[in-house]
C-alpha cells in the first residue's frame, strides 16, 4: 500500500458566472520514504490539488487515499497528514514556537504532554531552541518557514505535504530546509513538495511530476525524466585557443552555433552535428569542448512550450 | 476532547495576554462607556432622579450584552481572521471535527470572558451604586442565554466562512443584540409576549432581571420555554457551521480572502 493514492482528482470552481477548470485528471501515488516534486507554472492546479489531498476542498470526481483511507470520508487519517501551505501563516504569530508546536500538537491527535515533548526534540533538530520562547511573529521568515515544518511533523504524519517550502527564503535558509526534506524522507516519510525552484526539485526528489492547466503531462522517477525528456540532443561549449575568422563565424551560425565571442561558442545537437562543426572550425587549436548535462529546468521548460503548442 | 479544551484555553489565554495594555484596555473602554452612559443619563434626569430598580436593569441588560459581543466576536471574527491568515485551514488539517474544535474554543473563550465581565460588572457596581443579586437560580436563565448566544455566534461564523467580510453585518448585529438582551419582553402582553419568548436570548435575559434585579422567583413555564430556546438556537448554530464548513470546502474557500 503506498502512502498516498489519488485517482483522478477533478475540481471546477464558478468564477464571475463562468466554470474554472482548476483539476482536471491528477493521479499521483507516493511511496513511504519518497519525495515527489509537484511542478507546474502558476494557477496550474498544485495548490488546489494539494487541498483536496488535504481534505480541506472537497474533489467533484475522483479518490483520495492516504495510508488506504479516505481523508473526506474518514477525517480520522488526517491525522496521518502533515502540511506547509503556501501564502498561509500556519503559525499563530502571537504564540512562542514551543507554545505553536504544543497547541498543534493536541489537535493532531497527541496528548498535551506527548506534543512537548516532541515539540522540544523538534525545535533542537530545527536549531530553534534558543527561539522558543519568542512570539513568532519576530522570527525572521526563514525560521517562521522552519518551524511551519516542525509543526507539520510533530504527529510524526505518514504524507507531509509542502508547498513552495523555500519561497521568499534567502540561500542559507533553502539550504536547511533542503537537508530537512532530505532527513524528513530519510526518516521513512512520503514528501509531496512543490517547488518553483527546480534545482531544488532536481536535488532532492526521487519522482517528478509535472502539470499544466489543470493535467498532469508527465511523471516519471527524477534521472529517468530528464534522460527520456532531453532526448539525443545536447549542449556543447567549445573554446578555441585562436580567434575564429569572419566567414567561419557566419558559417556556423547559419547552424545554429551561437557564437558567444571569438573565442567561444555554444552549440546544441547530435553528436553528428557536433563533428560537422568541428570539421568546420579545423584546423583552428581547440582549447577545450564540454557537454553540459540536461537539467530538470531545461526539460520543464521544453515541456510546457510542447504542452503549451498542443494544448 | 478534554485535551482539546484546555490546549484552546491555553492558546486564547496566551493571545490574550501577550499584549496587556491591549487586554486590560478593553475591559477598561468597556466599564467606562457604560459609566459615561449612566452619568449622562442622571444629568439628563436631573439632581433627584432615582433610577433604582431601572439601573439595576440596565446594569444586567449592558454586562449581558458586553458578554455576548465577545462572544461572537470569538466566533464570528476570529473565523474571518484566521480564514484570511490562513491559520483556519491549518486548524481544520485536523482529526477532529471542525464543529467539535470551534465548540472546544467556544468553551474555551467563555471561561475567559466570564472573567473578564464578572470583573467588568463587579467595577460597574462600585461605580454605580447599583446592587443585584446573585442567587443559585440565575444559572439556568444564564445558561440559556449563553447557549442563544454561542448559536447566534455560530450563525455569524458560518456567514464569515461563506462570505468572508462580514463587519458590517457583526457592527449591525451589536445593535441587534442591544435591543435582544435589555429589552424588557418579559413585561409584553398579548401575542408579542410569545414573540418575546422565541426570540433568542431575550426570554433567559428577562428572567435574569426577574431573579437579579425583582427578586422574584423562577416562572417554570418561561425557564422551560428560554432553555429550549437556547438550545434550539445552539444547535441551529452548530448545524449551520458544519453546513457552512462543507460548502466552503466544496468551493474551495475555506483560506481564501
Amino acid at each position: 500500500m503506498k502512502t498516498l493514492e489519488a485517482e483522478h482528482l477533478k475540481k471546477s470552481y464558478r468564477q464571475g458566472g463562468k466554470e474554472v477548470q482548476a483539476v482536471v485528471d491528477v493521479s499521483l501515488t507516493i511511496a513511504a520514504g519518497e519525495v515527489l516534486a509537484f511542478l507546474g507554472p502558476n494557477g496550474a492546479g498544485k495548490t488546489t490539488t494539494i487541498k483536496l489531498i488535504a481534505g480541506l476542498i472537497r474533489p467533484d470526481a475522483g479518490t483520495v487515499r492516504i495510508v488506504g483511507r479516505d481523508p473526506h470520508r474518514e477525517p480520522q487519517v488526517l491525522a496521518q497528514v502533515g502540511a506547509v501551505l503556501e501564502g498561509n501563516r500556519n503559525l499563530y504569530w502571537r504564540l512562542t514556537p514551543l507554545q505553536n508546536l504544543e497547541y498543534f500538537g493536541v489537535l493532531r491527535g497527541l496528548k498535551a504532554k506527548t506534543a512537548r515533548q516532541r515539540g522540544l526534540e523538534l525545535l533542537e533538530t530545527f536549531g530553534l531552541m534558543e527561539k522558543r520562547e519568542v512570539a513568532v511573529q519576530t522570527l525572521s521568515r526563514g525560521m517562521q518557514q522552519k518551524l511551519a515544518i516542525a509543526t507539520a511533523l510533530i504527529h510524526r504524519p505518514a504524507l507531509l505535504l509542502l508547498d513552495e517550502p523555500t519561497l521568499g527564503l534567502d540561500v542559507e535558509a533553502a539550504q536547511t530546509v533542503k537537508s530537512l526534506v532530505r532527513q524528513i524522507a530519510a526518516a521513512g516519510q512520503a514528501i509531496l513538495l512543490t517547488t518553483h525552484q527546480l534545482d531544488i526539485a532536481e536535488v532532492l526528489s526521487d519522482r517528478v511530476a509535472v502539470i499544466q492547466k489543470g493535467v498532469i503531462i508527465a511523471q516519471a522517477p527524477t534521472q529517468e525524466f530528464i534522460r527520456h525528456f532531453a532526448g539525443t540532443d545536447c549542449t556543447y561549449s567549445i573554446e578555441l585557443e585562436e580567434s575564429l575568422d569572419g566567414e567561419r563565424a557566419a558559417q556556423l551560425q547559419s547552424w545554429g552555433v551561437v557564437v558567444e565571442d571569438t573565442h567561444r561558442l555554444r552549440f546544441t545537437g547530435s553528436s553528428e552535428q557536433l563533428y560537422r562543426v568541428l570539421e568546420r572550425i579545423n584546423p583552428l587549436p581547440l582549447l577545450r569542448i564540454q557537454r553540459e548535462e540536461a537539467d530538470l529546468t531545461h526539460i520543464f521548460l521544453k515541456l510546457l512550450k510542447k504542452g503549451n503548442q498542443e494544448g | 476532547m478534554i485535551q482539546l479544551f484546555w490546549a484552546e484555553l491555553k492558546r486564547s489565554w496566551i493571545q490574550y495576554i501577550r499584549y496587556p495594555i491591549e487586554a486590560i484596555g478593553g475591559i477598561l473602554i468597556t466599564t467606562f462607556f457604560f459609566y459615561a452612559l449612566f452619568v449622562g443619563a442622571r444629568y439628563v434626569a436631573g439632581p433627584t432622579s432615582q433610577f433604582g430598580e431601572r439601573l439595576d436593569a440596565v446594569v444586567v441588560g449592558y454586562v449581558l450584552w458586553t458578554l455576548v459581543i465577545f462572544i461572537v466576536n470569538d466566533i464570528a471574527l476570529n473565523l474571518q481572521v484566521e480564514s484570511q491568515t490562513g491559520t483556519l485551514e491549518q486548524v481544520l488539517l485536523s482529526p477532529f471535527s471542525a464543529a467539535s474544535i470551534f465548540l472546544a474554543r467556544a468553551c474555551a473563550s467563555f471561561s475567559l470572558r466570564f472573567t473578564s465581565v464578572i470583573t467588568i460588572l463587579l467595577v460597574i457596581l462600585g461605580l454605580t451604586g447599583s446592587r443585584l443579586q446573585f442567587p443559585p437560580s440565575l444559572i439556568l436563565p444564564f445558561l440559556s442565554v449563553v447557549l442563544g448566544a454561542y448559536g447566534f455566534a455560530f450563525l455569524l461564523g458560518s456567514a464569515a466562512l461563506l462570505f468572508k467580510r462580514i463587519q458590517q453585518l457583526l457592527v449591525i448585529s451589536q445593535f441587534g443584540l442591544l435591543f435582544l438582551l435589555a429589552t424588557p419582553t418579559e413585561e409584553w402582553q398579548g401575542s408579542l409576549k410569545w414573540l418575546g419568548q422565541g426570540l433568542p436570548m431575550t426570554a433567559g435575559a428577562g428572567l435574569l432581571r426577574d431573579v437579579m434585579v425583582r427578586e422574584t422567583g423562577l416562572d417554570g413555564l418561561r425557564l422551560l420555554l428560554s432553555l429550549m430556546s437556547g438550545v434550539v438556537y445552539f444547535v441551529l448554530g452548530m448545524v449551520a457551521f458544519r453546513w457552512s464548513v462543507g460548502v466552503a470546502k466544496d468551493r474551495g474557500i475555506l483560506g481564501s480572502q
